[in-house]
């Protein structure tokens, strides 16, 4: 990603960094001012990248692993081990029968997660399923998209929900009968309640930072973020602790959750945090949400809302405090990314970005909109002009985009689902993410749903002008990333003085080409010029 | 099956400047022996009298009276995990809901969590705004599903606004909830009890009646009667009283009865009937006087 040297040979790393980039020939000159340098050929037959930064996950996704995998897709944990993925309800639920049966504390709640009905059209899990797992303790299925979950009838008698008038959040059936099913926030207050476990706790403990960095890493990640926590006083000790390990293997950005405080105290504690930051650890920007997601009919669309006449959704905080939000945080230089999902709130938060600036202008900001999946080529060029990047979900073009589609954009609308070459058709910034654990952290599987744009059900969204080049989304998970953290002379480009921090994959995704870029074999990473090669492959 | 603890819940709604923080903050200096846990967006604007606060403590304040705050953070649900692990759990809980926030979200978490009943929703109305939430490009939505979900609509800063405003406003709400009892606020003064409910004002000495802050509050011991003939005189004072709660015996046994939010329901009671009956209601309610003649008699009115 080095405009002035795209493909090299060899590369020179010395203490943590890049000493240089080139030929053979080049060996030489880089020996003479810096002493012998040993040839490494271990890598010579692969091709290194930049290591891929992932600019929006979440480091529950460390946390999750402490419960079972039952998703569709293979999937990798921390320790390498593959999850095979379970192609129908029936296989999920002999799954868990066998973990049932093979578990020391068959009374303690049996967690399971990343179940994805999306690809389960005939039926819906219920909780007669469950049921079959376990009558005499809590059984509990988590959704890949986190907002929704199945829960057996013990939990049901435990909770006493099984009168409730409240349908908002409780599926039923035909006859009135609760399903199991669960939406929304509230079946995780229930689980929780019920089962006495914070299923969704402040991800901090060493453990789960560790079990994130793993999952990461083994798919090219070299540095990641953790897209919003409230950093209680003190906890930036115990996560510098665990991060600067020399065996931690990578780079972590910490967004600072900003309403989890008023404006003024916000400011003050983001400056306590940055003199925390370390080469691996950084506390560099503020995150806000304002608005929710569209799959669960909660962003904030502009008329007509939703495609199936769903009221419009919600707002996350009020307007005129996110402006005060971000009045108080431009005026201090500190970045803020915004989680923006719907086409109104992209609208009212662009609106309160400009009000910002007017107050407290700042040539640099890079303020950025995180998904803004609806966001028009109207909003993309206010984006540019007000110097706004932003960072699209493309892995939802996969996961939701049939439902978005159907269900609630519609066609027309759907076509322009983060719409990347839109974005970088008007000049705004581009990164692409996965909201690890919404769906899987996985750099090259999303840039191969921003390049191919293919729904799960194989239906292309939009008419082509959407779809981005497999190198500008090679760009987007490298320096288009660093960019958006305001890191890129550190990091994101393979280049003298640079950290030494490398992507090692067994092809080029070049010559692979757009339709297999998700199917390349991840070797290993180097972070800060040390190797960490994936189970299971060699070098 | 053993006993538990259910502990209601208010949820205060209202846009920014509604009022809500004014409200809070007399309910929980003026708690009336309550243990109350109020959530709120943010402690700096309750801006408690130091004097009152026992203890500060992280994401929490103790005042001297037993209250607690605690501030959500936009984390409504952990707020709320907290808040119901405590031992022993609190006496009451109120949630400042952000300006946003659907109310009627909020207390789906009543219903998902055997410990919790939902008390009532109170919306706060700004007189004086009104027409400019109501036609908010973007918040106008979420204003009317305020309205919508409430049990009880304050309006909030009547002494800023003209007569006729107030008494548009006043008919706009009552066409769009007819059923919900509408009453004025001043500066977040009006009886506890009214948004509260009444379960904690079960000590009645003798039978008194009380004007406090532009309310009425008339407490009283009653003789056994059906439960169908109480529920027929409240009805007919409709919609003058805007709370009532009485520990009664009829032959079916004992049983409490709720007037809340326009709804009567009643629920079986353990134990023996107190006698004890509150309301609450406007002055415009008939006088105590009257009321002894209305409850005292035998038949329905």
């Amino acid at each position: 990603m080095n405009p002035h040297l795209p493909h090299a040979t060899h590369i020179a790393v010395r203490d943590g960094h890049i000493l240089g980039v080139g030929t053979a020939e080049n060996i030489d000159g880089w020996q003479k001012a810096w002493g012998p340098l040993a040839l490494n050929r271990d890598f010579a037959d692969k091709t290194l990248l930049p290591g891929f930064i992932e600019g929006h996950s979440h480091m529950m996704e460390g946390m999750f692993w402490d419960y079972h995998y039952v998703g569709y897709y293979d999937r990798e944990g921390p320790d390498g081990t593959v999850w095979p993925g379970l192609k129908s309800i029936d296989e999920v639920v002999d799954k868990l029968k066998e973990i049932q049966a093979n578990r020391k504390d068959k009374d303690m709640p049996l967690i399971a997660w990343g179940f994805d009905p999306i690809f389960f059209t005939d039926r819906r899990m219920n909780a007669a399923d469950l049921d079959s797992v376990a009558t005499d303790c809590s059984v509990i299925v988590l959704h890949a998209s986190l907002h929704i979950l199945n829960a057996n009838n013990f939990v049901m008698e435990a909770a006493d929900v099984k009168g409730a008038d409240n349908s908002e959040f409780i599926r039923r059936d035909e006859s009135g009968q609760a399903t199991g099913e669960f939406l929304g926030q509230l079946g995780y207050y229930m689980a929780m309640r019920t089962t006495g476990i914070n299923l969704l706790a402040i991800a901090s403990s060493p453990e789960t930072l560790v079990n994130f960095a793993n999952v990461a890493r083994q798919t090219g990640v070299t540095t990641a973020t953790d897209l919003v926590n409230p950093m209680p006083a003190g906890s930036e000790n115990a996560m510098r602790q665990a991060v600067d390990a020399d065996d931690f293997p990578m780079r972590l950005v910490v967004a600072f959750q900003g309403n989890s405080m008023e404006p003024a105290e916000g400011v003050a504690r983001m400056q306590e945090l940055q003199t925390s930051n370390s080469d691996k650890l950084r506390f560099s920007l503020v995150k806000m949400v304002a608005d929710g997601s569209i799959q669960g009919f909660s962003a904030r669309l502009k008329w007509p809302h939703y495609f199936n006449g769903a009221p419009n959704g919600l707002w996350y905080i009020e307007p005129e405090r996110l402006g005060d939000y971000l009045k108080a945080f431009t005026e201090a230089g500190i970045q803020v990314h915004v989680h923006t999902n719907g086409d109104e709130c992209t609208e009212v938060t662009l609106d309160k970005i400009e009000e910002a600036l007017r107050a407290h202008p700042w040539p640099d900001h890079r303020h950025t909109l995180q998904h803004c999946q609806m966001a028009t080529r109207a909003h993309f060029k206010r984006m540019k002009a007000l110097g706004v990047g932003v960072n699209l979900f493309s892995n939802h073009l996969y996961y939701w985009g049939d439902a978005h589609i159907n269900i609630t954009m519609g066609p027309e609308r759907a076509a322009r689902l983060d719409d990347a070459g839109g974005a970088l058709a008007e000049g705004v910034p581009l990164a692409i993410h996965s909201d690890a654990p919404v769906t899987a952290l996985a750099p090259l599987f999303t840039a191969w749903c921003a390049v191919n744009r293919l729904s799960s059900s194989g239906i292309t969204l939009g008419n082509g002008t959407q779809n981005i080049s497999v190198e500008e989304a090679l760009y987007a998970i490298t320096m288009g990333a660093a960019y958006s953290l305001k890191m890129e002379s550190e990091i994101g480009s393979l280049e003298a003085g640079k950290r030494a921090d490398i992507a090692i994959l067994a092809d080029d995704p070049i010559e692979v080409g757009a339709e297999k870029l998700k199917d390349i074999i991840v070797i290993g990473t180097m972070v800060g010029g040390q190797v960490h090669i994936n189970q299971g492959r060699s070098a | 099956m053993t006993h538990i603890d259910i502990v209601p819940l208010t949820i205060i709604s209202g846009f920014l400047g509604s009022g809500k923080t004014s409200l809070l903050n007399h309910l929980l200096t003026q708690s009336a022996g309550r243990r109350i846990t109020a959530m709120v967006n943010d402690f700096g604007a309750l801006n408690i009298d130091a004097e009152l606060i026992a203890a500060k403590h992280g994401n929490q304040i103790t005042l001297a009276n037993g209250c607690v705050c605690c501030s959500i953070g936009d984390d409504l649900m952990r707020s709320f995990m907290e808040v119901m692990q405590q031992s022993p759990l609190p006496d009451h809980i109120i949630i400042e809901a952000s300006g946003v926030a659907e109310p009627s979200r909020i207390a789906g978490f009543a219903s998902v969590d055997r410990q919790l009943r939902l008390d009532g929703i109170v919306t706060l109305v700004d007189a004086g705004a009104h027409n400019v939430h109501s036609n908010d490009p973007y918040l106008a939505d979420n204003y009317a599903k305020q309205i919508e979900a409430a049990h009880l609509l304050l309006i909030s800063k009547p002494d800023l606004a003209d007569a006729a405003t107030l008494e548009n406003l006043q008919n706009e709400l009552a066409a769009q909830k007819p059923n919900v009892p509408i009453a004025q606020m001043t500066h977040g003064m009006l009886p506890i009890d009214l948004v509260l409910g009444l379960n904690a004002a079960e000590e009645i000495r003798q039978p008194h009646d009380v004007i406090e802050h532009g309310f009425m509050q008339w407490a009283t011991h009653l003789p056994p009667q059906p439960r169908a003939t109480l529920i027929a005189k409240l009805e007919n004072l409709r919609p003058h009283v805007l709370r009532a709660k009485a520990v009664l015996q009829d032959d079916e046994g004992a049983y409490v009865l709720h007037l809340a939010g326009g709804r009567i329901s009643t629920e079986p009671h353990e134990g023996v009937a107190s006698g004890h009956f509150v309301l609450i209601g406007k002055p415009q309610m008939p006088d105590a006087t009257a009321l002894e003649k209305i409850f005292r008699q035998n038949e329905a009115a």
